[in-house]
């Protein structure tokens, strides 16, 4: 599976999965992240995967992001997708409240149900500010769920790109600032250097701290 | 639109009862909003379809008439995304009949076709039978079983070693019969095979899935996850005849 050159072109490997209610953007804000694009897409069917390479300080990173279906009908399938996830991002859409409300009915519950990682990162996105005049959800309701769900939270536009790639930014930043995730994603698992970091500096956490 | 006399007293709009004439109206509203937005959103890059124009309004009119019908008649199923995608070549394969009293009725008979195709797909489409032997992961199973009973080597890169679970990709080629994985008019190409095909449209789809495996192996077989992956996701522009030919070639194979 190795490159020929041995070298491993990324320090970490990080799984991020999106999800959400239909419409709200998910791909959207993937492809305004990847390609600086911005499209009418028709619906995700099943699953979309994406990479992107990101530089943080030092460290080169892999994101494999993984792109579900809204619709009720694909969930069954997309418990899958949990699985290993070391971020996962829920979209809503700030002009389309039942997509909020969704978010404690429906997708914190999925999270719950089908994550495999505890000490994995959530995200709480609303999408879609550039329509502001159409605003159904406040910013200060969003805040409060991100709090009272242990999230990150920020408000974007997959449209004008406002914030998109902070998005992405701040849930990497936070999983690297998480040991535990760190060693999950070390790149290829065998032949990295940082695999033993996180495991090494567990005895002297204080250091670990520090050089952050 | 609810005529006033037919709302019974123990009827109101919080109702949740089946029967409740409220409850059937939300419900209704809500499939026709979901409709609504994925039919604006089927093929933009295709003037036909979503143009500008009075001739693409009235198309995108007839194709939610069509996709509303059938979730109204079909209850367990109603409207699942996608279906927007099997109706639009049937759709457009009609209303461009030169001759213009059959494409007059291009929307009753596109209804017609839609439902009758489904009638061997839709199964695919309800989460309950997602399980059973006639849903949508057992005829993923088919395929896997099919790729490896043709190309055992292949089948074990991608499955064991690579890791690419055949649901990641062919969950999409499968519900939507390969519409979202070639251009539009290279689709219209496949479904004349398909919808020709003596032994149903099944067995000829997944037979043309497996040899869309095989055209990609040598690429397959040197990936790993990730570009397997995004190969499978986004499978590269193809000769379709001869996409067809291997095809047809692979299944002759199998019967011997």
């Amino acid at each position: 599976m190795g490159s020929s050159s041995g070298q491993p072109e990324f320090d970490y490997l990080f799984k991020v999965l999106l999800i959400g209610d239909s419409g709200v953007g998910k791909s959207s804000l993937l492809l305004s992240f990847t390609s600086n694009t911005f499209d009418d897409l028709s619906p995700t069917i099943g699953v979309d995967f994406k990479v992107k390479y990101l530089t943080i300080g030092e460290k080169k990173l892999k994101l494999a992001i993984w792109d579900t279906a809204g619709q009720e009908r694909f969930r069954t399938l997309t418990s899958s997708y949990y699985r290993g996830a070391q971020g996962i991002i829920m979209v809503y859409d700030v002009t389309r409240r039942d997509t909020f409300t969704n978010l404690s009915d429906i997708w914190a519950k999925e999270i719950d149900l089908y994550s495999t990682n505890q000490d994995c990162i959530k995200m709480l996105v609303g999408n879609k500010v550039d329509k502001e005049s159409e605003r159904a959800v406040s910013k200060k309701e969003g805040i409060d769920f991100a709090r009272e769900y242990g999230c990150l939270f920020l408000e974007c536009s997959a449209k004008t790109r406002v914030n998109v790639e902070q998005c992405f930014e701040e849930l990497v930043l936070k999983i690297l600032e998480t040991p535990s995730l760190t060693a999950e994603g070390s790149s290829g698992g065998k032949k990295n250097i940082f695999k033993q970091n996180p495991a090494q500096t567990s005895s002297a956490s204080s250091s670990y701290c520090c050089s952050s | 639109m609810l005529s006033r006399s037919r709302i019974t007293d123990e009827d109101h709009p919080l109702s949740q009862g089946k029967a409740s004439v409220w409850n059937t109206y939300f419900q209704d509203i809500e499939t026709i909003e979901q409709i609504d937005k994925d039919v604006k959103r089927t093929h933009p890059d295709i003037p036909f379809f979503s143009a500008e124009s009075s001739f693409a309004r009235s198309n995108q009119e007839s194709m939610k008439n069509i996709l509303l019908v059938f979730a109204k008649l079909n209850q367990g199923i109603r409207y699942v995304q996608g279906m927007n995608e099997i109706l639009a070549p049937i759709f457009y394969v009609f209303r461009n009949d030169p001759d213009e009293d059959s494409s007059s009725h291009a929307e009753a008979d596109a209804f017609f076709c839609f439902v009758e195709l489904l009638s061997g797909f839709r199964d695919f489409y309800c989460q309950q039978l997602d399980n059973s032997v006639v849903g949508i992961r057992s005829a993923i199973t088919r395929l896997s079983q099919l790729v490896r009973k043709h190309d055992e080597e292949l089948w074990r890169h991608l499955e064991i070693t690579t890791k690419v679970n055949p649901q990641f990709y062919a969950f999409r080629w499968i519900t939507l019969l390969l519409t979202q994985e070639f251009s539009f008019f290279d689709c219209l190409h496949i479904w004349d095979a398909l919808l020709s095909d003596p032994e149903g449209p099944l067995e000829s789809l997944l037979g043309i899935c497996c040899a869309m495996l095989v055209l990609v192996r040598r690429r397959l077989i040197a990936g790993d996850f990730t570009s397997n992956m995004k190969l499978l996701q986004h499978y590269p522009t193809t000769n379709i005849s001869h996409l067809l030919y291997v095809a047809n070639k692979l299944r002759s194979k199998m019967l011997l």
